[in-house]
């Protein structure tokens, strides 16, 4: 290369840096606005204040790192709620009258379809934290954080089945209840398939409605059925009221998977010992080999605490929002922009590394790998058991 | 399908008991202001699961056994109670319009517990729990037993108080006729803030027994409100056993048909049947 | 009704349709949507609970049958949208429909009896929802639903759709209100028996209310469907419509017709103004507060307000009337000899008391006939089943030629015979002068609203009422009271009359007075039946006397050959215990 244009490429790059710099200066004035609804009042915000302190650490974090663009990132939060016609209406406020630069999806389904209604009609790229019903998030510019694959009725059962095949006496029997609540219940039914074609003998299948507060007799017929497993399609305290009717009629569960109990009170409670359950981070080695989910698993029980939340251990919901805001900084970062359509041109193709594996979104409806990892509740903790390479140190499934 | 077993269908009928038995102790303050002093009271589950609150609170942080948090929460709660009649009366509320202060009251306790409590599921975790009697291959566990006799003694005992106690036959004519029972020389102001308090105080010790039975969620307030509210009306307001006989139908019922049937159809047999009641029942005029 | 008021609520309604040409923020669009919508299910409320009394816990069957037509035509049968919409109101108007022809022919199933059982109704339908078909479980995901293009957007479209509904649910409120059928069902609100009693057709008033109350909140749950656009049976059914719907009535007043549209305006507002991230704890507190204070500054709610300040001005109209107007009675020949009311074997018992054991009589045209007995004789019991308030165990009532036994209450008032009530028992929340009207509109042969009002005040000023036009009755005295029974038992124009102790209680110059009243109302050819105690004013006013003894009848003739008949001695002396 000539001398010439050695200095030309240096002056260009000096210019260009001078450029971006001061275009840097010039907007620092004006932060890139992100909105978004949570669930804070209302029968879903038993969860809400955990996005809510996620967002904040990672948006405080981002900033402390010199923002996205060399501009700060400020962060608009409402409260939707709990209503999906709220969290619609919230969501165009946000877009047509606020005039936010960017979204960020809502954390319950119900929520997530009604942002993704919204974000179809403007164009605009909306990453959500929870998004439990893949085939219906139909619209090409919604990207799920939490990362449960495309067919998660099918790939999830088998990793459960693949999981409880390493205990001391895999089962040969299994009882299927669950609750009709849409996106567990969909699984469930899944379940029922997938260990058909395992070879497991269905004993019981039993579906309640969602809000059920009598567990007594769906125990009893669980016991009745002697069932080598017991596969639990539950969301939210389910679970916990099924194993405290269990409990009551001194029976305990060979083995018992949960889809979504609630972290806390599933870890807690005596009769709750030996629960499986499905997660995607957990905080323990692997998963906080990595020093930026460390750092966060540190900084979330600081905040968690200080908010006054009785369990402060970061786990799949944490997690999921967590991973949200890293897919947005980084199509952010890759892109140099704020265009919706080149970052989710970009997220198609990119494989983005987060504290719950690399995630990709190149199949179905967006949805790429199913990394949904199996856990145990040991010692009043829970503790990944499968897959192997995700697992505690030294951590397997036990039999209650 | 194969037949449930006997020992199946018993547990099952102990089950529905025993969630009879809260859905009428957390009933019976309600029908009673609601029948005796015409007032629809919302702030009712709100009471129910502040003082269930107050009991974790005590019991998880202080180290109080929680049913000791009964001396400390009946008398706060029957102020609190003797309050809001103070305030209802005074502003003259009416039953319609007392649904709508009640339930902004509701509101407020709800935000006052996610407030400090915050939304996040709470249990409160106690030897009580662990503590369960068998017989005959059943299972009552401690807590739910407690919970349907002081539901069936709270209600009999105030049956009782207003079947054979002049303050009871006062009450009862207050209700029938405020005017004339003024006029036989009840005091019915004093009665009423009586009747709010004990009312109020009934909440506290609802809120205390489905501390230890349930977890706890602000947000599972309203849950409640349908089927306390439907046990309530089938049982007749004002009367004290009406709620918690009512309760006990739905639950049993409703166990029953998660017995024999799918457990998602239950609601329709224990509902169907109320309506079956409601429109077979004889005329009371 | 007044043309200007439904041309304002088109107007309006007009008016708001702009507002996807103002080049607003879209969200404007989804904001004042979510006010229709609430708009619409509130005035659904009210139309049933708030005009007839008939309180509803059960409004979230009707929105969500409704809804759920929609979702499964629409997301499931691939019907166009806008024909879901006639299938939703007709789904939620056959399940009110159907549940109101069983319950309102139940007499006890009434105030919190039927909030009972319309919530019961919710949990069924909510159950049979989530485990067939419809939904089954899953939830119904309307995205792919084609909307009619309305307005430049599909925003747009739903806001069209939605303020089309709401205008129509306004002026369907203010139609109502304005109508007979308005006044029928405030009576019915008041005292259902008497409404009954005074020609109001009760039942199928109610079946009207429901039918149009549940229509509304079906419309409500279908254009819901595609604004949410993804259904479940957890969130369609929870306590938030039912619960919702009654705040917002008694917030913005249920009396008033535009009241629940003013409460769900005001509720959905503070709702969306309280929906900071910040401080949504706090604000959800003060959204509690807001509520608490509103209700007790404002008991009438906020339209209440309005109210109370109207009613402060006294109208002119009360004023003005003059007590010297002869009122036009139903015309009728002098005493002629014809019998009128031919009765014959009635029979009537409550629970273990026979209150009428074979009683046959006759009531001739023109005459002024006396009924009288001992306390308990069966009196009251006999014009309460004469006049349609009880049906008869056994007999025949000829009124006319006409069998008019068994028939509803309101079938006797329409033939002609009007009563009053031995405690006067006038419809509470309505005027004097409404009052009076609602006896003229379904009395006898009946006329429009507007003419019963305008001739009600004759009937008022004939009573000695014209002051008290427009108080309502708990401002009268007990003898005022009982002239406003007389003064809508007139205004009905019967052909018979029936006065329960109209005299009790008054004092011997006001007894002389209604003498002269009664004679007065009987001259312009209306007969009477006329119980009473105080003889003076029996041997004073009848043509002959009817005794009534333990329900049945021991002497009949002129006032004095009755009492000299030993059995009414030994009836009024009480021989038995002498």
């Amino acid at each position: 290369m000539s001398k010439m244009a050695k200095l030309a490429a240096a002056a260009a790059i000096a210019l260009g840096a001078l450029g971006v710099l001061g275009e840097a200066q010039a907007q620092g004035a004006k932060p890139i606005v992100v909105g978004s609804t949570l669930a804070l009042t209302g029968p879903l915000s038993a969860t809400g204040l955990v996005h809510k302190l996620v967002g904040e650490i990672y948006v405080d974090d981002l900033n402390r790192r010199g923002g996205l663009l060399g501009r700060k990132v400020e962060w608009k939060l409402m409260d939707d709620q709990s209503k999906p016609d709220l969290a619609r209406t919230l969501y165009e406020q946000l877009l047509t009258a606020d005039k936010v630069d960017l979204l960020m999806g809502p954390y319950a389904t119900g929520a997530i379809l009604s942002a993704i209604g919204v974000a179809q009609r403007y164009n605009k790229l909306l990453i959500s934290h929870t998004m439990g019903i893949p085939s219906l998030a139909k619209y090409d510019m919604h990207f799920p954080a939490w990362s449960l694959g495309p067919n998660p009725q099918a790939t999830v059962p088998t990793t459960v089945f693949d999981a409880v095949a390493q205990a001391p006496k895999p089962p040969k029997t299994v009882a299927i209840v669950t609750s009709k609540f849409p996106s567990v219940h969909f699984l469930s039914l899944g379940a029922r398939e997938v260990f058909k074609q395992k070879g497991l003998t269905e004993v019981l299948f039993l579906e309640w409605e969602f809000g059920n507060r009598d567990f007594g007799p769906i125990a009893a017929r669980v016991k009745d059925a002697k069932p080598d497993m017991v596969w639990s399609g539950d969301i939210g305290l389910e679970g916990n009221m099924l194993l405290e009717a269990m409990k009551k009629i001194d029976y305990v569960p060979p083995l018992h998977v949960h889809t979504y109990p609630a972290p806390g009170p599933m870890a807690a409670a005596p009769e709750t010992d030996k629960a499986l359950s499905l997660t995607i981070f957990e905080e323990h080695a692997p998963f906080t080999a990595n020093p930026v989910a460390a750092q966060f698993v540190k900084t979330f029980k600081e905040r968690a605490t200080a908010a006054g939340l009785p369990y402060t251990a970061v786990e799949t919901q944490a997690a999921a929002s967590f991973t949200a805001w890293r897919i947005f900084e980084a199509s952010v970062v890759a892109t140099k922009s704020l265009d919706d359509r080149k970052m989710a041109d970009w997220l198609k193709t990119a494989q983005v590394p987060t504290i719950q594996g690399t995630l990709r979104f190149d199949r179905g409806n967006n949805f790429g790998d199913d990394l949904m990892r199996i856990k145990q509740v040991q010692n009043k903790a829970w503790v990944t058991v499968w897959p192997k390479q995700w697992a505690a140190p030294g951590a397997t499934i036990k039999m209650p | 399908m194969t037949f449930p077993s006997l020992g199946l269908l018993s547990q099952s009928v102990l089950s529905g008991l025993f969630l009879g038995g809260m859905y009428g102790l957390i009933g019976l303050g309600l029908g009673l202001s609601w029948g005796l002093l015409g007032q629809i009271n919302l702030t009712h589950f709100g009471f129910v699961f502040l003082s269930a609150y107050l009991c974790y609170h005590l019991t998880m942080v202080w180290g109080v056994d929680p049913l000791l948090t009964l001396g400390l929460l009946v008398p706060a709660f029957f102020a609190v109670g003797v309050v809001m009649q103070w305030a209802l009366a005074r502003f003259r509320v009416s039953t319609f319009n007392s649904l709508l202060v009640t339930f902004g009251l509701t509101v407020m306790i709800e935000a006052l517990i996610q407030k400090i409590w915050t939304a996040d599921f709470r249990k409160l975790q106690t030897g009580y729990g662990e503590e369960k009697f068998s017989f005959l291959g059943l299972y009552a566990p401690l807590p739910e037993l407690l919970t349907l006799t002081v539901s069936a003694a709270a209600a009999g005992g105030i049956w009782l108080l207003m079947r054979y106690t002049d303050l009871g036959k006062a009450m009862r004519a207050m209700a029938e006729d405020a005017p004339i029972a003024a006029a036989f020389g009840v005091n019915a102001r004093a009665l009423a803030l009586l009747l709010s308090g004990s009312c109020v105080a009934l909440a506290a010790i609802a809120g205390v027994f489905f501390a230890l039975s349930f977890t706890l969620t602000p947000t599972q307030i309203f849950s409640w409100v349908g089927v306390v509210f439907a046990a309530v009306m089938m049982g007749g307001l004002g009367n004290p056993l009406g709620p918690l006989l009512a309760g006990l139908v739905i639950g049993v019922s409703e166990a029953l048909a998660m017995a024999v049937f799918s457990p998602s159809w239950a609601p329709i047999v224990s509902f169907s049947l109320l309506i079956v009641l409601l429109l077979f029942r004889p005329a009371h005029r | 009704m007044k043309p200007r008021i439904a041309i304002s609520i088109l107007a309006v309604g007009a008016g708001l349709a702009t507002v996807p040409w103002l080049g607003l923020p879209a969200f404007y669009e989804s904001f004042l949507y979510l006010l229709c919508h609430w708009i619409v299910l509130a005035i659904s409320w009210n139309i049933l609970s708030g005009y007839t009394g008939y309180f509803s816990f059960g409004h979230g069957a009707f929105f969500g049958a409704g809804l759920y037509a929609t979702a499964f035509l629409a997301g499931k049968q691939d019907w166009p949208f806008l024909a879901t919409l006639p299938a939703a109101a007709l789904a939620a108007a056959l399940l009110g429909t159907a549940l109101g022809a069983v319950v309102f022919r139940v007499a006890s199933v009434r105030g919190e009896l039927f909030a009972l059982l319309t919530l019961a109704v919710t949990f069924v339908l909510a159950t049979i929802i989530l485990n067939t078909p419809i939904d089954g479980g899953p939830g119904v995901y309307l995205i792919g639903v084609q909307l009619p293009r309305l307005g430049p957007s599909a925003n747009a479209s739903i806001y069209l759709m939605g303020l089309a509904a709401a205008v129509a649910a306004v002026l369907l409120a203010y139609l109502i209100h304005a109508a007979k059928l308005g006044a029928g069902l405030f009576a019915i609100h008041d005292d259902e028996d008497v409404a009954e009693v005074m020609g109001v057709p009760t039942y199928r008033f109610k079946l009207w209310a429901l039918a149009l109350s549940c229509a509304l909140a079906g419309i409500a749950g279908g254009i819901h469907a595609v604004f949410v656009s993804y259904v479940t049976v957890a969130e369609t059914f929870s306590i938030a419509v039912p619960l919702g719907v009654v705040l917002m009535s008694i917030l913005g007043g249920s009396r008033h017709w535009l009241g629940p549209a003013v409460g769900a305006i005001a509720v959905t507002g503070l709702q969306y103004f309280f929906t900071s991230g910040e401080a949504a704890v706090t604000g959800r507190a003060l959204f509690g507060l807001v509520l608490v204070l509103a209700i007790l500054f404002l008991p009438g709610g906020l339209l209440g307000l309005l109210e109370r300040l109207r009613r402060k001005t006294p109208s002119p109209v009360a004023a003005d009337a003059k007590p010297a107007v002869q009122p036009a009675l139903a015309p009728s020949p002098a005493a002629s000899g014809t019998p009128l009311l031919q009765v014959e074997g009635l029979f009537k018992s409550f629970i273990g008391v026979r209150a009428l054991e074979d009683v046959t009589l006759e009531v001739r045209k023109g005459e002024i006939l006396g009924l009288v007995g001992p306390n308990g004789s069966g009196k009251s019991t006999f014009i309460n089943v004469v006049s349609g308030h009880y049906r008869a165990d056994a007999g025949r009532i000829r009124f006319e030629g006409r069998d008019l036994a068994g028939a509803d209450g309101h079938r006797f008032a329409r033939a002609g015979i009007a009563r009053t009530y031995q405690i006067p028992r006038p419809f509470a929340q309505m005027s004097v002068i409404e009052n009076v009207a609602l006896a003229r509109m379904f009395g006898g042969v009946g006329c429009s609203r507007a003419e019963a009002l305008a001739e009600a005040a004759e009937f008022v000023a004939f009573a000695g009422l014209g002051p008290h036009a427009q108080a309502r009755p708990d401002a009268l005295n007990l003898h005022q009271r009982k002239f406003l029974e007389l003064a809508r038992a007139l205004a009905a124009r019967p052909k018979l009359l029936m006065l329960d102790e109209v005299l009790s209680g008054l004092t011997p110059a006001e007894i002389d007075e209604a003498i002269a009243m009664i004679r007065r109302i009987r001259d312009r050819g209306t007969t009477i039946v006329f119980v009473e105690h105080i003889m003076r004013a029996v041997v004073a006013l009848v043509d002959r006397v009817v005794v009534l003894n333990h329900g049945a009848l021991i002497a009949e003739g002129s006032a004095a050959e009755v009492m000299r008949e030993p059995a009414v001695r030994a009836a009024y002396l009480g021989t038995t215990h002498a």
